[in-house]
């Protein structure tokens, strides 16, 4: 009786360790998926005189994948002394077709907010900006914007894109809260 | 069945001192030794039940065990050990006392009883207890935070809400935690990944300090939780329990329940039910609410149990289930974000009180299946054990498109079966033997972010485990062979292709333990012990970033297994009941440590992050525990703690990040009766210190920032008191955490980037056990 149970014990043991151990159907793996991946950013910028031009920036990596990947930055090059109408466009063109994701950022305005900083601020390069878009509630948006450009030089803009900021009045990135979702450094030329 | 008892068993009266004259009375203190009757030598493993409080005991290496909190009245006492004959017997309290219980040897006679529970007080190895009475004191806390009683052991923290603990500077990974005696698999991959346990469950949680595989298998290199539940109850009637907490700091109520019951039709056949809800806000720290860090639990078991004198069966059934929300301010996008929040003054986020949980948010369910026969034969006594486990762990990222979606869906399906025979050869020799297998399968759901590759797993291990005894002293040696196949589905790079890996880890390790009693009430032991892990999934194929750290993680596919040597000197001291000391010294040497190495910054769309690769070095790490406590009379009692621990990284000639910083604390507890109903009255005061982390790599400020933490201390108060209301107990405590709401931050809070430890909390307790 006793020796009948150690018996069938031991075998039950062995045999289902044996059997996981030999199991080998192949695993279906689902392709994983980049959450609301943002691929680039294109500035549409518009002047006196006809001047329509577009701006891109692109990162392609961060997705399975570590090592720095292809980076393609335009140098925003503009006349000094001017205004400039910009827009900005995001996309994602991971996928195909490529996916616009502008409009989705812009009917969730008021947890979105888009800052520009000049470098240098002021002087021989520099950028200022105004009139930016309001979300509903009035508040910055940004994602239409006016560039007055300064005296020819060269400089560095960087755009930077926050989701639920906790602080909408802020003009830099700092001091705004929330989470960055792109971050954009463009070489100026002004000339 | 229990023939010749009369003549085997004598129970001796060394001595008793009435301490109420009062009949009806509870409180008594049975203390019990538990002797061979051939040669009078402690006995040991012994399992010990008594019928009509339903309460089991273990006795310890001396053979000795107490009986607290005895009532008055008749009770029939069972004791089970193996190669000895069931022993059941009489016991009139009245008073307290001191008895001894003699069993005698079975002699290789084929029908004798030989009936233990689980076989963990078996292995020689620096432990420690919190008992049913430290567990209901605690109750309503996470298991990561009760464990932090225990000396040598500190917790890793997300917030006040996820804990997990740490054991001589090893955490997740590195320990194994048996729920119920069952290897627990849910998913410990990340410091923001808690256990997934009820500890309304559990009866009494041991903690075995060092490295411990061969019994408990691979990854046990910093220690052992065991999470044991009490046997569920056989003998005809009624009973549970019903436990309430609530919290002020985070308005938590916490209800928990217990019903058990044993068949009269059916002799030895028993049902356990029990649940546990549990919910909670936002927590406050000093001056400010923690936005989005509610809490919900709903848990249940349930257990049948089939219990006769030579065999055995028990099938048992729990399901946890969490949602923990995750302060919204640990989420950052970059590097940029991390220190803006970092270097803020007020936290980044605010909000007031809600008991909503939003995004970012973890939903986790954990089911265990287990089945379990035993039966006791010539040789010994048998265990086989079949366990599934169901883990189900979704992450809520914070999104720009509002959706119902998890952006994580983990699944963890885990199959276990152990067979282990506890036997005995001759008179001086115990020992356990068994087998081990494991299955497991890992996959996630289309359309998640990749955190973790699809794999599948299995493995099977076999072990021998003997104890020599002899007089005043024993020694203990124990030899494991493991085997483990991983067979790993990755999709990678730009395309994410999938592609297959396999590999195969095989090990043996090893345990030679000596302890000897050098005066009655006076050890000391020596253990030396192996064990080793293969590296985990996420550090072979991380890729990607780390949201609350703002830095990316990046596998190695060639890492090979750590393993650990570890030595631990322990001497434990208990002379006159008064001054009780224990120092415990340890060394362990893990060859081929895992960690994050930082390396070349990557751009992403998100602007730069830090790079953390997997790396291996060997690590030294040597700490001490020490205990003391001193009771000046039956009233008062003192205790001191310290702990500290001295970790090297040997091939750098360098300190390891993220070790545990010195701690001391020390306590004074007065217990005193008021009346007849109002017993066991007790005020205590708790005071903590940690010292600030000095021992850091000297890269430290570029690899993280800002430096750990300035030292703290803490102090807690509680009274407590037993309402003896004719027979029916009920238990009562109020108690202040953090009694000065001091603002402090701990170096392994995971928060300590971005907000203060929790403020003042203020906890009532009430306990009500029933009998019918």
């Amino acid at each position: 009786m006793k020796n009948t149970f150690v018996k069938i014990a031991s075998l039950t043991a062995l045999s289902a360790i044996l059997f996981t151990a030999c199991k080998k159907d192949k695993v279906e793996t689902p392709a994983p998926v980049e959450q609301e991946l943002i691929t680039t950013i294109k500035l549409n910028v518009t002047g006196d005189g006809g001047f329509n031009k577009t701006f891109t920036y692109k990162v392609e990596n961060g997705f399975g994948s570590t090592t720095q990947g292809n980076i393609t930055k335009d140098d925003v090059v503009l006349a000094p002394g001017k205004t400039y109408n910009v827009s900005v466009e995001l996309l994602n063109e991971k996928v195909s077709p490529v996916e616009n994701l502008t409009e989705e950022v812009v009917g969730e305005s008021d947890e979105h907010l888009f800052l520009f900083q000049s470098s240098p601020a002021t002087g021989n390069g520099a950028i200022s900006f105004s009139d930016g878009s309001k979300d509903g509630n009035g508040s910055p948006f940004n994602q239409t914007i006016k560039f007055n450009t300064a005296t020819a030089g060269n400089g560095a803009l960087t755009l930077t894109l926050k989701h639920q900021p906790t602080n909408k009045a802020a003009t830099i990135p700092e001091a705004a809260g929330g989470e960055t979702d792109v971050e954009a450094t463009f070489a100026v030329k002004l000339q | 069945m229990y023939r010749s008892l009369a003549a085997i068993v004598v129970v001796w009266l060394c001595c008793s001192m009435p301490l109420f004259a009062q009949q009806d009375s509870c409180g008594y203190t049975i203390k019990c030794l538990v002797v061979e009757s051939h040669s009078g030598r402690p006995l040991f493993p012994v399992s010990i039940y008594i019928d009509e409080m339903h309460r089991e005991f273990e006795a310890d290496e001396d053979g000795r065990f107490t009986i607290d909190k005895a009532c008055a009245g008749v009770y029939h006492i069972h004791f089970h050990a193996a190669g000895y004959e069931h022993l059941v017997q009489q016991l009139h309290v009245t008073a307290n006392a001191t008895l001894k219980f003699k069993l005698a040897h079975t002699a290789n006679m084929l029908d004798e009883v030989v009936v233990t529970d689980e076989h963990t007080h078996t292995i020689i190895q620096s432990k420690d207890q919190l008992k049913q009475s430290d567990i209901a004191a605690n109750s309503g806390k996470t298991l990561g935070d009760m464990l932090q009683a225990v000396n040598g052991v500190s917790v890793i923290s997300n917030g006040a809400t996820i804990a997990k603990p740490v054991i001589h500077g090893l955490h997740s990974n590195r320990i194994v935690l048996l729920n119920n005696g069952i290897r627990q698999e849910d998913q410990q991959w990340g410091g923001e990944h808690a256990p997934n346990i009820d500890p309304f469950l559990a009866n009494n949680i041991t903690v075995l300090k060092g490295a411990a595989s061969v019994r408990y298998g691979t990854d046990a290199i910093g220690g052992v939780v065991l999470v044991e539940p009490a046997a569920v109850r056989t003998n005809a009637g009624w009973d549970g329990e019903v436990n309430l907490a609530g919290f002020s700091n985070n308005r938590m109520g916490v209800a928990s329940a217990m019903l058990q019951h044993g068949f009269k039709a059916v002799p030895g056949l028993g049902i356990r039910v029990q649940g546990t809800f549990k919910k909670g806000g936002n927590y406050r720290i000093p001056g400010y609410w923690v936005a989005n860090t509610g809490v919900e639990e709903n848990n249940f078991s349930g257990a049948i149990a089939y219990k006769k004198l030579h065999y055995g069966a028990e099938v048992f059934y729990s399901r946890f289930n969490a949602s923990l929300g995750i302060y919204r301010g640990s989420h950052t996008g970059n590097e940029k974000d991390l220190m803006a929040a970092i270097k803020s003054p007020v936290p980044l986020v605010q909000s007031g009180f809600s008991y909503d949980i939003d995004r970012p948010m973890q939903h986790v369910t954990h089911d265990l299946v287990k089945a379990k026969l035993y039966a006791d034969s010539k040789i010994g006594h048998w265990d086989l054990v079949y366990a599934y486990q169901h883990n189900y762990r979704q992450e809520y990222d914070v999104m720009r498109v509002n959706s119902d979606k998890a952006q994580l869906n983990l699944t963890l399906n885990t199959q276990t079966l152990n067979l282990n025979l506890e036997h005995k050869l001759g008179h001086d020799i115990t020992g356990q033997a068994g087998i081990d297998g494991i299955y497991q399968e890992n996959f996630f759901q289309t359309g998640d972010r990749l955190f973790i590759p699809n794999y599948r797993s299995a493995g099977a291990a076999a072990y021998l485990i003997e104890r020599y005894r002899k007089n005043d002293w024993m020694l203990e040696g124990g030899v494991r062979f493991d085997y483990r196949n991983y067979d790993v589905y990755n999709p990678e790079g730009q395309n994410q292709q999938v592609v297959n890996y396999l590999f195969d880890y095989n090990s043996m390790s090893g345990t030679l333990a000596f302890r000897q009693q050098l005066k009655p009430g006076w050890h000391w032991s020596a253990t030396l012990s192996n064990a080793w892990r293969a590296p985990q999934a996420s550090e072979l194929f991380s890729a990607g970033l780390h949201h609350g750290a703002a830095r990316i993680e990046i596998g190695d596919k060639t890492l090979k297994p750590e393993r650990s040597y570890n030595l631990n000197l322990e001497t434990d001291f208990n002379i006159n009941q008064k001054l009780s000391a224990d120092v415990s010294l340890y060394s362990q040497y893990i060859n081929d440590y895992i960690y994050l190495e930082p390396g070349a910054d990557i751009l992403t769309i998100r602007g730069y992050f830090k790079t953390f690769s997997y790396r291996q070095t060997n690590a030294w790490l040597n700490g001490a525990d020490v205990s003391l406590q001193y009771k000046f009379n039956d009233h008062l009692k003192v205790h001191a703690k310290g702990s500290t621990v001295l970790a090297r990284n040997v091939s750098k000639n360098d300190w390891l990040i993220l070790m545990p910083a010195d701690r001391v604390s020390l306590g004074i507890k007065y217990t005193t009766n008021i009346s007849k109903t109002l017993q066991d009255c007790y005020i205590s005061l708790d005071g903590r210190y940690v010292f600030e982390q000095k021992r850091i790599p000297s890269d430290f400020d570029s690899i993280d920032y800002p430096r750990p933490p300035a030292a703290y201390l803490l102090a807690d108060a509680e009274i407590g008191a037993t309402l003896q209301l004719r027979k029916q107990p009920l238990y009562v405590s109020l108690g202040v955490t953090n009694l000065f709401n001091t603002r402090y931050r701990d170096y392994l809070d995971a928060f300590r980037y971005f907000i203060d430890q929790p403020g003042r909390n203020i906890v009532l307790r009430v306990r009500l056990p029933f009998n019918f």
